[in-house]
C-alpha cells in the first residue's frame, strides 16, 4: 500500500473544489479513516462564513469509492439537519439533494455539495436568530433584512454568551472599476461585522454593538481599513441608522484613495527626468519605484516606497548597491533613509530636484558603507 | 408511538465486546441494527417528608414511567450503508431482511463505527436516526409496562477512535437517544451489565436467546411390536413423533438420545445429575461443533471480502 496517498476519485473532487470554489475554502487537515493507514479519505474544511470560519469535516470512504460522502458539522450545530430525510428511497416525494443521486466520477459534486450545505447552514442561522426572544434584535433585523449578501450567526455556548453577529457588505460600488488597470481578479469587497449581545432583560440603554470593519486582503494596496477610524455609535442608534453614515464616510475616504494614486504617480514621473527612467515602478497603485544610477564608477539602486498617506508621509527610501555583496551573495542595503529634507507642500519637480542633490551626497556616505562592511568581511 | 425518555441504556459485556471487536478488525467503518428490549421499572419514593411536598415531586414519574433499554445483540456488517442509502433514507426492504430473523428480539436501534472522527452525529447519521424512529412499522411494546406504551427504535449507539493513536485509549464510544418531539440526540448513559455477582440484581431484562426447546418426557416408545394392525399406524405417527423430536434436540446437543429425557424426571430420575452433566457436555459438544463450522464459513467470506476489496480498489483506481 503507498504512502499516505489521496484516492484519484477523492482528490480529483478536491482539488476542484479548491481551484473553482468562489469562496476562499482551505482544507485544514487530512487524515486516513482506515485500519492501515496508507490512504487519506477524511479532511477538515475551513470555510468562510459571516466574516470567520466554521469548520466541517468530510468523510469519505477509501474503501467504498462509489458511496457518497458523509459530513459532521461543528459541536455547536447538532440541530441543524439539512437533508431532512423523511421519504424512502425511491419515494417521489422527497426533493432531491446533492446527496440522493451521488455520481463518484464527477468531479464537480464535492463543490456544490459544499455550497449548497453552506446556503442551508445560512438559512439555519437565519432562523435561529429570528428565534432569539430579544426585542432589540428583533427590530434591528427587521430593519436590515431587506439587504442582500448579509450573513448572520449564533452563537451560544456553555462558557460563552449569546451573541448574535452580522456580516454586512457596505458600499454597492465596484471599486475595481474605479482603480485604472485594476490587477484583482476578484471583486474587492468591505464589510462590517456587528456583534450584539443577547440581553434577556429589558435594559433602558442598550449598550452599542462591538463593530469591526474587514475587508478582502488585497485592498489594502489602495486603502488601509486599519486607519479607518469608525464613526461612533450614539445612544439609542440602530444599524439602519448608522450604515448610511459609515458608508458615506467609506464612499469618500475610497474617492480620496483613488485620487492619491495620481499624486504618486506625478512624483515618480517627475523623478524621471533627474534618475532616467525607473527601472521598477507599481503601474496601477504607484506605491514604488526603483531606478539604477551612478556616481563616477559606483553604480547601484535607489528604492521609493511611497505610503498611502502621501504625500502627507514621507516616502521611504533605501539604497542598494550593486557592487558590493555581503557572505551570503545578496547586494549590499542601506537602512531605510528618514532623515533627508521634505515638505509635502514642495511640487513633485521641486520634492525630485531636492532628492536628487540630497542622494549626491549621500551615495557617498552609501560607498563608504559598503567598503567598510565588505572590509568586516574578511 | 409515544416518545418517552429512557432513563439509561443497559448493554450485556458479551455484547458491548463483540461490537467494539467488529469495528476494531473491519478494515474501514461498519454500521449495524441493535435488538433488545425496553423494561418497564417501578420506583419507589421512600421518604420521610410530608407527602403534599413529595406529591410535587414525585408526580413527574407517575407521567413519564422509568423506562430501561437493554441491548442483548447486534446484526452488523463489515461495510457502512447497509439499509439506507446516500441521503439517509431507508431501504425499507433490506431492512426487513436484516430484521426478520430476529423475531423474539425488537429493533431498538442502530449503531455505527468510524475511525477517527469527533464523537457527535453526522449528517447522514442524524438523517438515519431520525427516519428511523418515525416508521410506526418498527414500534414495539414496553415490557413490564403497567399501561401500555410503545416505544420506537430510537438509539442510536456511536463508535469512534481517538484521533491521535494512543496505546491505552483505543475507542470511544457514546450512546443517544433520538427524542422525536425536541428531534434532539440526547446522550444517554451506557451501563455495561456483566456477570458476577454484583451485577445479579441486573439480570432481570436478559432471557435467553436460544432457548432449550421444550419436549415431552415421558416417552411411550413401544419396542414391542404391535400385532394388531390398528396400532400399526399409531405407532407410525409416534415414530414420526419422536424423531421429530430427536431432530429438535439434536440442535442442542450432539448425540443425546431422546430417550433418555424421561431418566430426568419422576420415579427414574435416581442418577439424574449425572444424566444432566452428560447432556450439558454434549451441549457444548454440539457448541464446539458449530464454532467449528462458523471458522470455516467466516474464512470463505473474507476470502470474498478480500476479492471485493480489489475490484473497488480497481473501481478506485487504486491498483
Amino acid at each position: 500500500m503507498a504512502i499516505d496517498t489521496v484516492p484519484p476519485l477523492i482528490a480529483a473532487q478536491l482539488n476542484y473544489l479548491l481551484s473553482h470554489s468562489p469562496l476562499p475554502i482551505k482544507v485544514e487537515q487530512m487524515w486516513s479513516g482506515s485500519k492501515n493507514h496508507g490512504l487519506l479519505d477524511r479532511f477538515t474544511l475551513v470555510i468562510p462564513f459571516c466574516l470567520d470560519y466554521i469548520r466541517w469535516d468530510v468523510i469519505y470512504n477509501a474503501l467504498y469509492p462509489l458511496a457518497a460522502p458523509d459530513i459532521i458539522f461543528g459541536p455547536e450545530d447538532e440541530s441543524f439537519r439539512p437533508y431532512y430525510a423523511a421519504g424512502e428511497e425511491g419515494d417521489l416525494k422527497s426533493p432531491k439533494n446533492s446527496m440522493s443521486d451521488w455520481n463518484c466520477k464527477d468531479p464537480t459534486r464535492l463543490l456544490s455539495l459544499i455550497l449548497e450545505l453552506r446556503e442551508l447552514y445560512m438559512t439555519y442561522q437565519r432562523k435561529r436568530v429570528g428565534e432569539v426572544e430579544d426585542e432589540r434584535l428583533k427590530f434591528e433585523l427587521s430593519t436590515i433584512v431587506s439587504r442582500e449578501g448579509i450573513e448572520m450567526y449564533m452563537s451560544s455556548g456553555i462558557e460563552k454568551t449569546e451573541e448574535v453577529k452580522f456580516a454586512l457588505p457596505l458600499l454597492g460600488v465596484d471599486i475595481n472599476k474605479m482603480v485604472t488597470g485594476c490587477p484583482w481578479r476578484q471583486k474587492q469587497k468591505i464589510f462590517l461585522q456587528v456583534i450584539f449581545p443577547v440581553g434577556r432583560k429589558y435594559m433602558s440603554t442598550p449598550s452599542a454593538p462591538r463593530l469591526k470593519l474587514v475587508a478582502s486582503p488585497e485592498l489594502k494596496a489602495l486603502f488601509s481599513i486599519e486607519d479607518f477610524r469608525l464613526p461612533s455609535w450614539l445612544d439609542g442608534m440602530c444599524m439602519a441608522e448608522y450604515l448610511p453614515i459609515l458608508e458615506g464616510l467609506l464612499q469618500s475616504q475610497i474617492v480620496d484613495a483613488v485620487s492619491s494614486i495620481d499624486v504618486r504617480r506625478k512624483f515618480i514621473v517627475a523623478l524621471a527626468p533627474l534618475f532616467g527612467r525607473p527601472v521598477e515602478a507599481d503601474p496601477v497603485f504607484c506605491r514604488k519605484a526603483a531606478f539604477l544610477t551612478s556616481s563616477g564608477v559606483f553604480t547601484f539602486l535607489v528604492h521609493f516606497s511611497l505610503p498611502l498617506q502621501f504625500p502627507k508621509q514621507q516616502p521611504g527610501l533605501m539604497l542598494q548597491s550593486s557592487q558590493h555583496f555581503n557572505p551570503s551573495g545578496a547586494p549590499v542595503k542601506s537602512p531605510v533613509i528618514t532623515e533627508f529634507p521634505w515638505s509635502p507642500r514642495w511640487e513633485s519637480s521641486e520634492m525630485a530636484e531636492r532628492f536628487f542633490d540630497y542622494l549626491v551626497e549621500e551615495c557617498l556616505n552609501f560607498k563608504k558603507y559598503c567598503n567598510e562592511s565588505l572590509l568586516q568581511q574578511r | 408511538m409515544d416518545d418517552l425518555p429512557l432513563q439509561k441504556i443497559q448493554i450485556s459485556g458479551p455484547t458491548l465486546a463483540s461490537l467494539l471487536q467488529r469495528f476494531s478488525s473491519s478494515p474501514g467503518d461498519v454500521d449495524g441494527l441493535l435488538f433488545g428490549r425496553v423494561t418497564h421499572i417501578a420506583t419507589s419514593t421512600f421518604s420521610d417528608d410530608d407527602p403534599t411536598t413529595t406529591a410535587a415531586a414525585s408526580s413527574s414519574s407517575f407521567d413519564s414511567p422509568t423506562l430501561i433499554a437493554t441491548i442483548t445483540s447486534f446484526m452488523g456488517s463489515t461495510s457502512t450503508s447497509t439499509f439506507y442509502d446516500s441521503a439517509g433514507r431507508l431501504n425499507l426492504l433490506s431492512l426487513r431482511r436484516l430484521f426478520s430473523d430476529n423475531q423474539t428480539l425488537s429493533l431498538l436501534g442502530w449503531f455505527s463505527g468510524r475511525r477517527k472522527t469527533p464523537l457527535r452525529p453526522s449528517m447522514r447519521e442524524s438523517a438515519v436516526t431520525s427516519s428511523l424512529s418515525s416508521k410506526i412499522q418498527f414500534a414495539f411494546q414496553v415490557e413490564n409496562s403497567p399501561k401500555s406504551y410503545t416505544f420506537s427504535p430510537c438509539v442510536f449507539l456511536l463508535l469512534t477512535t481517538p484521533f491521535h493513536d494512543q496505546l491505552i485509549h483505543t475507542h470511544e464510544y457514546r450512546a443517544y437517544q433520538f427524542r422525536l418531539s425536541t428531534e434532539s440526540f440526547e446522550p444517554q448513559t451506557l451501563d455495561v451489565i456483566n456477570i458476577g455477582p454484583a451485577f445479579r440484581g441486573h439480570y432481570g431484562a436478559f432471557c435467553p436467546n436460544s432457548q432449550f426447546p421444550l419436549l415431552p418426557c415421558q416417552l411411550r416408545v413401544s419396542s414391542s411390536m404391535a400385532e394388531d394392525e390398528n396400532c400399526e399406524s399409531e405407532s407410525l405417527k409416534s415414530m414420526e413423533r419422536v424423531s421429530e423430536d430427536q431432530r429438535v434436540l439434536d440442535m442442542c446437543a450432539e448425540d443425546f438420545d431422546v430417550g433418555r429425557l424421561n431418566r430426568l424426571i419422576g420415579s427414574d430420575a435416581a442418577n439424574y445429575a449425572g444424566e444432566l452433566e452428560d447432556m450439558y457436555k454434549k451441549m457444548l459438544a454440539k457448541l464446539e461443533g458449530l464454532a467449528k463450522f462458523v471458522e470455516k464459513s467466516s474464512a470463505r467470506v473474507l476470502e470474498q471480502e478480500n476479492r471485493n476489496m480489489k475490484l473497488r480498489y480497481r473501481v478506485a483506481g487504486l491498483e
